[in-house]
Formats: C-alpha cells, structure tokens, sequence
C-alpha cells in the first residue's frame, strides 16, 4: 500500500516537471509497473510488444537525437519523441524497433509486428507498440508539428485556431 | 406499432455505448416519442462526390467538397480517405480555393459500428487535410476525434488531436 503511494506521488512528481531525463522516467516506470501489476492481468500483456527501457536503449543504440518521453493517459500510456538527422535516419529508427520487436517475440508461433505509418515519406514515423507510442521526426517536423507543447500541457489546449503560414 | 419498434432500435443504438458524440445536443428517446411522423430519425448516409465537408484543421481551407472517395464503391465513412476540392478558405493559409487535397475523415454524421457493438456518429461531417504521402497538412486538428483513427493508422492525426472521443 505504502510503496504504491510513494510510486504513485513519485510519478505524479515526475509529469509535473515536462521534460524529464532517462533517470527519473525510469524510477516512474518502475513506479507504474508496480501499480499496473496490482491492478490488472490485461494490461501487462498489452505491454508485450515494446518496453519502454527497450525502446530508450535502442533510440540511444541508434543515435536518434532529443528523446522525450511523455506520459499520457488518454489512448496510450507513454509517448516517445525522437529526432532522426535525415530522413534515411528516421526510416532506421523505425526498422531498429520493428527487428527488436521480431527479436523479442522469435520462436513464438506468431508474430505480432507494432503498427508504423509514414515509413515510404521518411518525414514522421509512428510506431504503434500498444501501450508506447514512438514518434520519429526529422529537424523539420519536429519544429513545424510541436508535439511536446500539445502533449506537455496537462489538460487539452483550448487556443484559438492559429492560421499556419 | 412498427413505428414504436423502429423507436426501440433507434434508442438502443444511441445508448448502445458512446452514442451521439456531437459539439451540442444529445437527442434522447423521450422528444421522439412525442411526434410519430417527427421521432424517425434521418437516415444518414456516406460521404461521396458532391458532398462538403468542414475542415477541422489549420491547414488554411474551411470546406472542401469530396471529389472521390478513396475506397469503397458507395461512398466513404469515418476514417477513410477522399480526395476533395477545397471551396472556401482562409485568405493567408497555405491551402488555397481550388487546390486538389486528400483527407481523412474525422467525424461523420453516418453512424459507424464499434467492435463492443455501440455506434457512434456526430453532428458533422470533418475532415483533416493530408498530403501525398499522407502527413497532415496542419499542426493542430480541433474538435473531438474518434479512436476508429488509430485502427486505420491515421495515428499521427490522433496525436494532434485536442480531444478523443
């Protein structure tokens, strides 16, 4: 009860403070796994495909610039934000996830590969895994889509419509 | 009495589960049961050539009029893509009258079946701009948007959604 508190207070300490290092979203990881686990079976199978420690050691093993992670609670549970120097980049983020997520399910009778979306254009990549959803942008998009200012402010931005030029 | 038995599917099917998601009113059984020749609802029905849709994106159009629905042979529904020609839009935008655009549908006024057996439908008819390659034209999309996005891969529209229905 007391350690559920504490990583429940840890967390919410953590999505106060927007961007966060490796460090403290680990903690708030852990945190999260141990209330998880408590509350309920399907959640932990929903977090078969990718990890979010996996996903951060293969964006470092990549080299992809920028990583934000972002915790969300309406459609999935973290948001991961990556900037890739090329577009040939970008696209290579995207099969370093696909072969880690094949890596990890080998010998399994099937596969179940996460979802991307953008990989022919190069400019953004989603990478659906569940309950991690993996963004990677170019310089370009990064600055022109502003991700982090939607995702980062607690409640849903209610500004009035800003023509883009 | 078969008016009184098409009433009992109507209202099943509005209160199946998330029912009329709309930006104002909620039509309850009680009004229909007024009027007879009033209660039936209007039957609605795809998105096809002719018909104008809002755009719900600050891409820089404000309508667009469907020129061919990218799949399926009576028409599109939420979530597919058209191929539209923008009528009406903001005067400093990067979208102008007269250009040919791809869109997804966001919101549709045609009920469309969930997988728990609800249906959901809106007040409108939305659509969000896309490019070639499908990345959105816009930065910011306005006005609820449903999970029926993320199944047909258009994850990148619900991530720059404000509200998920």
């Amino acid at each position: 009860m007391l350690a559920a508190l504490r990583s429940r207070a840890l967390l919410h300490h953590s999505s106060s403070s927007s961007f966060s290092n490796l460090q403290q979203w680990k903690l708030g990881f852990l945190g999260l796994e141990r209330t998880r686990s408590s509350s309920s079976i399907e959640s932990n199978k929903a977090t078969e495909l990718l990890n979010l420690q996996e996903i951060e050691q293969i964006l470092s093993d990549v080299k992809a610039d920028d990583i934000r992670v972002i915790p969300v609670r309406q459609h999935c549970d973290f948001m991961v934000i990556a900037t890739g120097r090329s577009t040939w980049h970008v696209k290579n983020i995207a099969q370093a996830l696909i072969y880690k997520a094949k890596q990890k399910q080998k010998g399994a009778q099937r596969i179940s590969l996460p979802s991307v979306e953008g990989q022919e254009g190069g400019k953004w990549v989603v990478i659906d895994s569940g309950t991690v959803i993996v963004h990677a942008l170019d310089e370009k998009a990064r600055a022109y889509y502003n991700l982090e200012s939607l995702w980062t402010t607690e409640t849903s931005p209610k500004e009035p419509s800003s023509q883009v030029k | 009495m078969t008016n009184t038995v098409t009433l009992n599917h109507l209202g099943r099917s509005v209160f199946g589960g998330l029912g009329n998601i709309s930006s104002g009113s909620l039509r309850t059984s009680l009004d229909s049961t007024w009027n007879n020749f009033l209660s039936q609802q209007q039957q609605r029905t795809f998105i096809q050539m002719r018909t104008v849709l809002k755009v719900v994106d600050n891409s820089g159009a404000k309508k667009v009029m469907c020129i061919q629905a990218l799949k399926g042979k009576k028409g599109a529904r939420l979530g597919d893509t058209i191929v539209a020609s923008v009528k009406e839009a903001h005067p400093n935008g990067k979208v102008k009258k007269g250009e040919v655009v791809y869109g997804v549908v966001v919101r549709a006024a045609m009920q469309r079946g969930r997988c728990d057996g609800s249906e959901v439908k809106f007040d409108d008819n939305a659509v969000v701009l896309l490019d070639k390659q499908g990345q959105p034209r816009g930065t910011r999309v306005f006005g609820p948007v449903p999970h029926e996005l993320r199944k047909k891969k258009h994850l990148k529209i619900l991530t720059l959604a404000e509200h998920i229905a």
